[in-house]
């Protein structure tokens, strides 16, 4: 009686989250050329930054608007619900961190064009950078896994990046009392800050994997309630 | 069939019911009672209205050799609704027409196994199986208004087996059609033909005939399935107000409608019941993999 049905229904529900996960491929090639903006500050690669976030937009729209459409033609539910309730959360993450590279890429220019760069604060948001670019790999596989372990360890590797943050934060601390070297370390605080953002948002990710598998929401770690 | 001494049985009745304002309230005076044929009914005064309990211990049921439904065990909770899902021969009619014993009317067919309202066994042979079906009502998946009456006549076939007279019965139908929410519709047509209204109307029409006669129950085999939109919405806002007075079980092929109007939901597959929960959790996270086949449609 089992008959296979909806064929069409699923091939399309398939394609989306594809298409949904692929936009962290996006943010992921934004995030590396954000950062080599920074080590090189180049305005000009900033700039790419900025217009090619229109794509990482454009991906959000896409998607959001067939998922819409499928709520109204086919009434999905159970698993099938959860999974487009998700991908709802997860484009919207994904539109938030290309916005955060854009943000990082319009503060580069404000530099200046040598600006008194000093090499360990800018190697730490390069390893911070690099340990977020983990955190958005880690997040795609897990969700298409639907994988809740690999999803739960996002926190871990995000403590990481928080870890980088709060060390940024104290070189700038530190940095001196000339003028142009403070305002240089204040805007890369902003740049950290922003990828400490997008880190928060894979786990944010993560988060919807294990709701899209248990039913369940639960944020992995609470922020307003950090002891528990 | 079990043969307890008839004193131990309860026994559902309405003794003295009080006063209330509702007018509804006052068709506790004709209130149908089950009870155990020779045993007075005269048992202690249940105080207000009764809304029908049904529980279903070890039910199967039969056509001939085939088991159409497999010892279910199952409660339904008064006044509320719960909605029977699964693909079409799972066996759900067959376990609804068991509850007010329309099942054995046709030949070959039998069940096993104990249907209790409010604790009663409606199986046990020295029940009045007409006083089953007055409180265990049903309405059918097409709308069959007898098709010789008038409107009036139709809500008030049943009750006047019951020797009422004209006035009561008036007042029976007019709150039997405002019950139906049908009053406004065909108050200035009581006497045309009850088969002239429109399909909406007639299902409408069939269940202010089963609320004529004030059951406790109200059992619905895919009772929207003839229906328009407009029409089946409207099925639908009635039931949500019925639950209030009756217990509902409906039965139905449209998922959405189950949980839009069921407080739970069960779903049967092959004559088994697979999985019975909370509609909201039956439609968001079920349990069991074959209801969530089922409900997202990977097969049916």
């Amino acid at each position: 009686m089992a008959t296979e049905t909806r064929t069409q229904y699923q091939e399309q529900l398939d394609q989306l989250e594809a298409s949904a996960l692929g936009g962290l491929d996006l943010v992921s090639e934004a995030l590396v050329r954000t950062l080599e903006a920074i080590q090189h500050q180049d305005v000009e690669l900033a700039q790419l930054v900025i217009a090619d976030d229109d794509r990482i937009d454009g991906r959000y729209l896409e998607v959001h608007q067939s998922l819409i459409t499928l709520l109204a033609t086919q009434s999905p539910v159970a698993t099938d619900l959860r999974l487009i309730s998700s991908l709802l959360h997860v484009l919207k993450s994904i539109e938030r961190m290309g916005d955060q590279c854009v943000n990082i890429c319009k503060v580069i220019p404000l530099t200046g064009n040598e600006p008194p760069a000093d090499e360990e604060m800018v190697g730490l948001i390069l390893s911070m950078g690099k340990q977020t670019r983990t955190l958005i790999s880690q997040s795609k596989r897990a969700f298409g896994d639907r994988n809740v372990e690999m999803a739960r360890d996002l926190v871990r590797q995000d403590d990481v990046v928080d870890d980088l943050n709060r060390e940024c934060f104290r070189l700038a601390l530190e940095i001196g009392d000339d003028a142009d070297c403070r305002e240089w370390a204040m805007t890369m605080l902003l740049a950290a800050r922003a990828i400490e953002r997008i880190a928060d948002n894979a786990v944010d990710i993560g988060e919807q994997v294990a709701f899209v598998v248990t039913g369940l929401f639960r944020e992995f770690e609470d922020a307003s309630h950090p002891e528990q | 069939m079990d043969s307890r001494n008839p004193t131990e049985s309860p026994i559902v009745t309405e003794q003295n019911p009080e006063p209330q304002a509702d007018p509804r309230a006052d068709l506790g005076h004709t209130r149908p009672m089950v009870s155990v044929a020779g045993e007075p009914a005269a048992k202690p005064a249940k105080r207000g209205r009764e809304i029908g309990n049904i529980e279903l211990q070890g039910l199967s049921a039969y056509y001939g050799s085939n088991r159409a439904v497999r010892n279910v065990s199952l409660g339904f909770d008064s006044a509320k609704v719960t909605a029977i899902i699964g693909p079409s021969g799972c066996g759900k009619s067959t376990m609804v027409r068991c509850i007010n014993r329309m099942h054995e009317e046709i030949a070959g067919a039998r069940s096993e196994g104990k249907v209790l309202l409010d604790g009663l066994d409606l199986y046990d042979p020295r029940i009045d199986i007409v006083a089953v079906r007055r409180s265990v009502g049903m309405v059918f998946q097409k709308p069959n208004p007898f098709p010789t009456m008038s409107v009036i006549d139709n809500v008030t076939a049943g009750l006047r087996l019951t020797g009422a007279s004209r006035g009561e019965l008036d007042d029976r139908a007019r709150e039997a059609l405002v019950g139906a929410g049908l009053w406004d519709e065909v108050k200035d047509r009581l006497k045309a033909p009850g088969a002239g209204l429109s399909g909406g109307q007639q299902q409408r029409l069939c269940i202010a005939r089963a609320l004529a006669v004030d059951p406790e129950v109200l059992l619905m085999d895919e009772p929207c399935s003839a229906l328009d939109p407009v029409a089946t919405l409207k099925i639908e806002e009635l039931i949500g107000e019925l639950k209030e007075r009756v217990t509902i079980v409906i039965v139905t092929h449209n998922m959405q409608q189950a949980a839009r109007v069921a407080d739970t939901t069960v779903f049967m597959l092959n004559g088994e019941l697979v999985e019975v929960g909370p509609t909201d959790e039956i439609f968001t996270n079920p349990n069991d993999d074959r209801t969530e086949q089922y409900v997202t449609g990977k097969f049916g």
